[in-house]
């Protein structure tokens, strides 16, 4: 009685897939701009936030995205928030890339020689003029490589946000399979929607790379 | 209606917790030894350009850095079978895991073996070492102390990655979890508790390794 | 122990943040207010609920979920759920009413409150003919797939021998696959789920091996909503003086309600 043809199914895929792409890119934007918060706390001079960002990194970092989501998803609503499945997802990936991010992006920071602080400081510049004129920039060319690579695992961790109700790639994947108890095909689809939207950025990070390595060279 | 919290309804299955936990750090273990020579041999096929495996370890790293650990291990378990491939549960995750942390070590070990000065090579082949002696007394040692942190937080990151395999039925830490909170319906206790553990085995996974590689690899690493 | 202590106190300074001693007003008047009654309802199910072309839910409870709105001048919006999350909805608020195929027992009752019975179910083990399994007890040294947290669960895990290797899938739709792809030998689920299973897939036959227990569902009420949980049960009522809940049994079941039910 299966009346689920080959095309009901891809298009739904598809439609799973924009889901995907969508809370990707929220969570990217979102978690971005956290995670630049994240790093001006992690490398202040004030000891305070210091600590208080090294925790928030460790916590999410040192825990399952899974139980995070979990977390945020059953705990808003003990506390009177009622939130929906796809605010809860957006929410928990928007700080799981925050921790991510501003590590990676301290990593950048740190990779600028001692002598450019140096220097700077010797022109009088305050901290937030270093910051602004001299490290930024040169931290930002060498963190985009890193950050484009990064989005590959942001996608990939929307996957798991399945198990809390979002119907996204993965989502619409296991409801089709159910449907039509043809889990090879079903999940071989899905693996193919996912290498199709990670693999560019795989691909665009590697490219990077290379260009940054190649011009340091010289 | 006000929610009162019980976490003693969670205490009462300490002894499911401590069992998932078990599998949980077997899982990682396994999945951490096999998965570094796995990542070994792809890294020097790759760096060393040996061929055909250099192609074979290249479509292998896209292919696996590219999709969901999820959706792996549901190909694994659930789709294998129709070509004739079949798995318990603990073989499908540990295969699952071990062909994940493969993949990515590949390309960390990689980077590490590509440092290693050209000297150091010219040097241990004028000693007359065959290519198998320099690489595993010249070449790899230095490259994974180099690299030895990256390694350290991707097993950590697969141990985390790990909580989906309760997906298919693998009775680890999530699987405890939920297993729980079938029976108690303390579905927020439960998932806390279950976290704050997590937590503290990524501390204690981090510093055993940590600790391995500076055994291991000298005191290069941090 | 020190730690528990420390959470505990976390965990009254984030309540008290929160507000949530505060009284609630009670599920029936705020759904009358808002005029939407949330109702979780199973995607992976079938009979009971499973998805169409559309990717919109049907089956036997989507029916009576609507039938329920309809009922009580309510517009209905159905909450996907798998049989591990149902009564974490239900419980923190995230739906009104849970008509997932949710069946009795004392545990449950514990936690929420049920109505009348909606429909009939029977759950057993099931598997391919050639298995030699008529009672509980040969099941022992068989791998059994059974949807965690499910009535089927809760009882055959109380009935099985313990050489019986039960493996708890996430959903139902996990351990249907895993019969079908020949990972588990037999499995523990509803007589109604294993005809729509064989309706639908060549693969690999379930027959009835043996039944374990009647279990009617019910619809899952949280405790203290005495007024929605009278309301449930006289629109329960009502359809079944009606003959409309019999056309629904016809119609997803292939026969009439029982008339015990």
């Amino acid at each position: 009685m299966s009346d689920i043809e080959l095309s009901d199914i891809v298009r739904n895929l598809l439609g799973g897939a924009a889901w995907t792409l969508g809370l990707s890119l929220t969570a990217f934007v979102l978690g971005g701009l956290a995670g630049l918060a994240v790093l001006f706390a992690r490398i202040a001079r004030n000891p305070l936030p210091r600590r208080l960002a090294q925790a928030y990194i460790e916590v999410f970092q040192g825990t399952p995205l899974l139980m995070q989501l979990f977390i945020i998803f059953f705990g808003s609503s003990l506390i009177g928030l009622e939130i929906p499945p796809w605010l809860a997802a957006a929410l928990g990936l928007t700080l799981f890339t925050s921790a991510y991010l501003g590590e990676i992006w301290r990593g950048c920071v740190e990779a600028i020689p001692k002598g450019q602080w140096e220097a700077s400081a010797s022109l009088a510049m305050s901290h937030v003029e270093q910051m602004r004129h001299v490290i930024l920039p040169q931290a930002l060319r060498i963190a985009i490589a890193p950050t484009v690579g990064f989005s590959v695992q942001v996608v990939k961790g929307t996957a798991v946000t399945s198990i809390i109700g979002f119907v996204e790639l993965t989502k619409t994947g296991s409801m089709l399979a159910n449907a039509t108890f043809q889990p090879f095909l079903v999940f071989g689809l899905v693996a193919l929607g996912y290498f199709a939207l990670c693999y560019p950025l795989s691909a665009y990070s590697r490219m990077l790379e290379r260009k940054i390595h190649g011009s340091r060279a010289h | 209606m006000a929610y009162a919290f019980d976490f003693s309804a969670v205490l009462e299955y300490r002894e499911a917790l401590l069992a998932g936990t078990g599998r949980t750090l077997m899982l990682t273990g396994i999945g951490a030894v096999a998965g570094l020579v796995l990542g070994t041999a792809g890294a020097v096929s790759r760096a060393w350009r040996l061929a055909p495996f250099d192609r074979i370890f290249a479509v292998y790293v896209e292919l696996i850095r590219n999709t969901p650990f999820l959706v792996q291990l549901f190909f694994i378990f659930f789709g294998l079978p129709s070509l004739g491939v079949q798995m318990d549960e603990w073989q499908a995750a540990i295969l699952a895991v071990v062909i994940n942390l493969g993949a990515y070590s590949t390309e960390i070990i990689r980077a590490g073996i590509e440092a290693t000065p050209r000297g150091q090579i010219e040097a241990a082949q004028s000693l007359a070492m065959t290519r198998r002696q320099i690489f595993f007394h010249v070449v790899l040692p230095p490259a994974l102390a180099k690299v030895w942190p990256a390694i350290c937080s991707q097993v950590v990151i697969v141990m985390l990655g790990t909580s989906v395999c309760s997906q298919i039925a693998a009775e680890e830490l999530t699987f405890a979890a939920n297993f729980i909170q079938s029976r108690n319906f303390r579905a927020f206790e439960t998932y806390f508790v279950v976290t704050a553990m997590y937590f503290l085995l990524a501390v204690g996974v981090r510093q055993v390794l940590a600790l391995t590689g500076q055994r291991l690899l000298g005191r290069r690493s941090k | 122990m020190h730690k528990r202590h420390f959470l505990k106190t976390l965990f009254a300074a984030v309540l008290l943040a929160g507000g949530v001693g505060a009284a609630q007003a009670d599920a029936l008047s705020s759904a009358e207010k808002s005029g939407v009654l949330r109702i979780a309802v199973p995607q992976d199910f079938p009979p009971f609920g499973t998805v169409g072309p559309d990717l919109k839910p049907r089956g036997y409870d989507i029916d009576v979920a609507n039938l329920i709105g309809r009922e009580m001048k309510l517009k209905v919006e159905l909450i996907p759920v798998t049989s591990t999350n149902r009564i974490p909805y239900l419980t923190t608020g995230k739906a009104d009413l849970v008509i997932s195929s949710l069946g009795k027992n004392p545990d449950r009752e514990k936690v929420i409150d049920f109505s009348s019975a909606y429909a009939p179910f029977f759950n057993g083990v099931f598997g391919p003919g050639d298995a030699a399994v008529k009672t509980a007890a040969d099941t022992a040294g068989k791998v059994v797939g059974v949807t965690r947290g499910s009535v089927e669960d809760l009882e055959f895990s109380k009935l099985a021998p313990p050489t019986a290797n039960i493996k708890r899938f996430e959903d139902n739709n996990a351990t249907i696959s895993a019969y079908l792809s020949g990972q588990v030998q037999l499995v523990a689920t509803g007589n109604v789920v294993a005809a729509a299973v064989n309706e639908r897939s060549k693969l690999r036959r379930l027959e009835t091996k043996f039944l374990i227990k009647n279990s009617p569902c019910y619809v899952g009420v949280n405790k203290g909503e005495a007024a929605l949980l009278g309301k449930v049960n006289a629109v329960i009522a009502k359809l079944k003086a009606s003959g409309e809940l019999n056309q629904v049994s016809q119609h997803w079941l292939q026969a009439p309600l029982p008339a015990d039910l």
